[in-house]
């Protein structure tokens, strides 16, 4: 069974992935990898890929899980929210890397916000927001993840057009009718405004996601970070809520269904998250009351560590590429000591296999 | 009056067996390394192989060897010995040797930070050379690692000898176990003490490693410094009395 293990290599198309392909790997276009993740992939994922020169994802059962749920989807009814939770480095970020993957390819408006937590800790400038007096501003990471939207989704920049008039100050406004892209170039010049144009791009797109003219992919990961607390404080030493951050009150409407035409695929993740325990994996225990009552109804997926076929797929995959060099490592007892050092564990499993 | 004699003996038979007495074992001769275990304590066999091995296959020596491991009294095996295969000795000595304050945790998660670094740069190398060079390129972290310290050892080490009121560095043969420590000694002195500010140990001990595997960078030059000092100092090896 397990000599019959090979990749599969197959470019792109990931409409045919079905339940006969579990636990072998594809792999992407790296220009692809370049123009869709320029944020949002892991960052050992990262150095694998430079090392590599190659992208491999290996298709598992969560994914293909959200994969037939998406394909069969129903634009009109309220999108449906799906959350993958499940202990640490058991393959949630990749899992939804390649959800994200799979809706590029299908021409989807993806909106993918690479980790929540990075919003609610050490933010270095805090403005008080020119909208609405009680929030606050946080232009780096608005600017930041404009510059990274706008390279994701090029093309819908300038199909997009905005049905209200925003004015920025006395200069400057922009039109009704004028296109997405230039809310965004305005949000990366003048930092200042970034994350008004961070919120002006959300309400857009969540009012015309529902008219039919793209499918929109809302992507969070760490998405407990907009219902946790945060370490920032004002000038007075006074804690900050999370919803009296501008960029966090926005995405929390994103992520609410009353709106139509996509789907909301979020990820939970304690890793980064503050004041949580690190034993804690759950949905009740990472949202918390308020954030499980606000996301719920949700359809939750477990990502769980590998079953020996994906096991044995894995070490596969990396002694074809040359990966694990030490001469033990290709024998058997070399093998089951893996398996028992990692527990299986995806994440401790790529970890062990870089020094060997 | 019987009770505290008693208790005074059974004191005397509570000391654990083969814990070495206070006395000499051989007059005129004061130990410097000992250790708690007595004479008749053997060293603990680790190798699963050997007890893996069939009847059928031992031969007579060995078959004795197991009847005999089974009366004598054994030592415990350390903590850092464990049974894997992917157990290397050498690799165990330098992470010791990189060691502070008992930090074993931080040491050892900066020598697999090592390879991994070691690895990642020849694994480079090799996608950027053209097939013929790429045969030539070594991406086993291991048989860099090992082939690195063999090339720093020294094959001739100097040692000071007091004659006539003066300290002379008199050339001298060294024992296996004293290259090795050497090479080790040198590769981490040179890593913690030559390094730029920001640099992290990984780095620069892979840079160094891969360095000494090419037969260049500094600490194979401080070993050919070593030799030629034994070189220029040729006339005082009749200060070696051994």
């Amino acid at each position: 069974m397990l000599k019959g293990m090979r990749r599969l290599i197959s470019k792109v198309h990931k409409a045919k992935h079905e339940e006969q392909h579990e636990g072998q790997h594809y792999s992407l276009p790296l220009q692809d990898m370049k123009t869709i993740f320029p944020h949002g992939l892991p960052p050992r994922f990262v150095m694998q890929m430079k090392t590599f020169n190659e992208a491999c994802l290996m298709v598992r059962k969560p994914a293909l899980e959200l994969l037939h749920h998406l394909k069969n989807t129903n634009f009109d009814h309220p999108a449906v929210r799906y959350v993958l939770y499940g202990e640490k480095g058991t393959g949630k970020t990749l899992s939804l890397c390649h959800i994200i993957h799979f809706c590029a390819k299908q021409d989807w408006l993806i909106l993918h916000i690479p980790d929540g937590h990075l919003w609610v800790k050490n933010c270095q400038d805090l403005l008080q927001s020119t909208y609405n007096k009680q929030r606050f501003d946080q232009p780096l990471e608005a600017s930041v993840w404009l510059k990274n939207f706008k390279t994701a989704n090029e093309r819908f920049l300038s199909q997009i057009k905005i049905q209200e008039k925003y004015v920025w100050n006395k200069r400057e406004s922009v039109e009704k009718g004028s296109l997405l892209g230039e809310v965004v170039e305005q949000g990366i010049t003048r930092v200042r405004n970034a994350t008004d144009a961070v919120g002006i791009v959300l309400k857009e797109l969540k009012r015309q996601s529902s008219l039919g003219i793209f499918r929109l992919l809302v992507a969070v990961d760490g998405v407990n970070a907009l219902w946790g607390r945060t370490t920032l404080k004002r000038e007075d030493k006074s804690p900050i809520a999370p919803e009296e951050l501008a960029l966090i009150y926005n995405l929390r409407k994103m992520v609410k269904n009353d709106w139509h035409g996509g789907a909301i695929v979020l990820t939970l993740s304690q890793t980064g998250s503050l004041f949580k325990p690190r034993r804690a994996c759950l949905p009740q225990e990472l949202l918390g009351k308020e954030g499980f009552d606000a996301l719920d109804p949700f359809i939750p997926i477990l990502v769980s560590n590998y079953n020996p076929k994906e096991f044995e797929s894995c070490i596969q995959y990396y002694l074809e590429n040359s990966w694990l060099q030490h001469e033990k490592a290709h024998t058997e007892e070399g093998k089951k000591e893996l398996l028992f050092l990692s527990n299986a564990n995806p994440g401790q499993l790529e970890r062990l296999c870089a020094y060997l | 009056m019987a009770a505290p004699v008693m208790k005074t003996v059974r004191g005397w038979s509570d000391l654990a067996l083969g814990v070495r007495s206070a006395v000499l074992r051989l007059p005129g001769l004061s130990q410097v390394r000992w250790s708690r275990y007595s004479p008749e304590y053997r060293d603990p066999q680790i190798d699963k192989e050997y007890y893996r091995k069939p009847l059928a296959e031992q031969t007579e020596e060995q078959k004795f060897e197991l009847e005999l491991r089974k009366t004598q009294l054994i030592k415990a095996a350390p903590a850092t010995k464990t049974g894997s295969v992917f157990e290397d000795p050498l690799i165990s000595k330098f992470t010791n040797m990189m060691m502070k304050g008992g930090n074993k945790v931080l040491a050892r998660s900066l020598m697999t930070k090592t390879l991994e670094a070691v690895k990642r740069k020849q694994f480079e190398k090799y996608h950027a050379a053209s097939p013929e060079e790429r045969a030539a390129i070594e991406r086993n972290p291991y048989t860099i690692f090992h082939q690195a310290l063999k090339n720093c050892e020294p094959v001739i080490g100097l040692v000071p000898i007091l004659k006539g009121g003066h300290f002379y560095q008199v050339p001298v043969p060294l024992s296996d176990r004293r290259r090795r420590f050497m090479a080790m000694k040198w590769m981490i002195t040179e890593c913690r003490e030559k390094k730029p500010r920001r640099m992290l140990m990984p780095e620069k001990l892979s840079q160094e490693l891969l360095e000494a595997f090419h037969n260049q960078g500094p600490v194979i030059r401080r070993k050919h410094d070593m030799h030629k000092m034994a070189e220029a100092n040729r006339a005082l090896a009749h200060y070696r009395w051994w």
